[in-house]
């Protein structure tokens, strides 16, 4: 399923749960099977549909970043924390676009405009809107959840990628997602150091 | 327990983070990731269950030096920044919940913990914060370089769930160093 040029969150989670009952399957296989084939008989999994995937969000990541920031929604504070957060997503981007073209596969397209960003949003159960966000709250938690929703699809692309060089690449991006999640939750009020990193593990939202 | 100055005493913070144990071992029971890697691992052939045991293993006393550390350094910090640090001792102590029970779910033992680790000189609360900052960063190389070499992918994605929360440690204690909490846009653990 495909809506709006990216998995949606039920996709993601359906994913996930099949992803991990095949791999624990693929386990009988010879590794050149293993990497695109199921015992399961579910779909077979390509490197190459993954990094469309996470480079779709990644680029949803820096539309609504760009959006927030350039809006004077943020006070000057978050402002100033989350500044650097668009030239890291971007280079995020970049890395997984090399993975992918050396791949063969077609660079996905970002959204265009507020409206697809927002379907693209909805697509993926994120609450708030772009253009109708009341105030640095609203423009925080938009960013939080959809940070996690990107940390989701990491950890749901780790019970499924073979590629030592990718494996350790989507570890140290979903770690930098992470950190991401944890400055922002930092941002709101009353937060303090504990308070935004609540979890001794963390899968995103799936 | 709380000790003339105000800080707990190492009494109460393990008594503190037993407790907070228990909470995560209960919270474990219902994660997906620690029930899916255990599965996976089980099916994994004898030879790769040994290497993955053998890397889970380090990956373990890494994780309790750091609980160590935490112990030793929440005393020397502020008030602010021990809250913070009793929370984050409590996901380290999560952290070898985790390890301990995908080491037996491969059929393996977890090694006794160690009676002291080295630990360094850390004073006062400058140099403790300095000390959390290089295990968390130790934390997240070491796993970087682990994490690929696990067999079965849901036991990588276990474990990855560790490294995430690791580096969120990394920014909250930058962030207490009056650092840039995300200096980079890759975790690497040299930062």
């Amino acid at each position: 399923m495909i809506s709006g040029g990216g998995p949606t969150r039920r996709e993601l989670l359906g994913a996930g749960a099949a992803g991990a009952a095949g791999a624990a399957g693929l386990l009988a296989l010879p590794a050149s099977a293993a990497a695109d084939a199921s015992s399961t008989g579910e779909p077979p999994f390509s490197e190459t549909d993954r990094l469309q995937r996470l480079i779709r969000l990644e680029l949803l990541l820096v539309y609504c970043y760009r959006y927030v920031l350039a809006s004077s929604i943020l006070g000057p504070r978050a402002h100033e924390r989350l500044a650097p957060f668009v030239g890291h997503e971007e280079a995020h981007v970049a890395a997984l676009e090399a993975r992918l073209k050396a791949r063969g596969g077609a660079v996905p397209v970002g959204p265009d405009s507020i409206k697809t960003a927002n379907r693209y949003l909805a697509n993926r159960g994120v609450g708030g809107r772009l253009g109708q966000l009341k105030g640095e709250r609203d423009a925080l938690y938009l960013l939080l959840t959809l940070e996690q929703v990107t940390i989701g699809a990491y950890f749901v692309a780790m019970t499924k990628l073979r590629d030592s060089e990718l494996i350790t690449l989507v570890c140290q991006i979903m770690g930098n997602e992470a950190q991401h999640d944890a400055v922002i939750g930092l941002s709101l009020p009353k937060a303090t150091p504990g308070t935004a990193v609540p979890y001794g593990l963390v899968q995103g939202l799936q | 327990m709380v000790s003339d100055d105000g800080a707990p005493s190492r009494r109460a913070l393990l008594t503190g983070t037993g407790t907070a144990l228990a909470g995560g071992v209960l919270a474990l029971a219902g994660c997906g990731s620690v029930e899916t890697g255990k599965k996976a691992v089980k099916q994994t052939s004898a030879s790769v269950r040994e290497r993955d045991i053998a890397i889970l293993g380090r990956a373990l006393e890494l994780e309790r030096r750091t609980v160590a550390a935490y112990i030793a350094c929440i005393p020397l910090l502020t008030r602010p920044e021990r809250k913070a640090c009793r929370q984050f001792l409590n996901e380290e102590l999560q952290h070898t919940g985790e390890l301990t029970s995908l080491i037996k779910a491969a059929g393996g033992k977890a090694a006794p913990r160690a009676d002291s680790y080295a630990l360094g000189q850390a004073t006062d609360g400058p140099s403790a914060l300095a000390l959390l900052h290089s295990l968390e960063n130790l934390q997240i190389s070491s796993y970087l370089g682990w994490i690929p070499q696990l067999s079965p992918a849901p036991v990588r994605a276990a474990v990855a769930s560790i490294l995430t929360v690791d580096s969120q440690h990394l920014a909250m204690v930058r962030v207490m160093q009056d650092q840039d909490p995300v200096p980079v846009p890759f975790v690497t653990g040299s930062t």
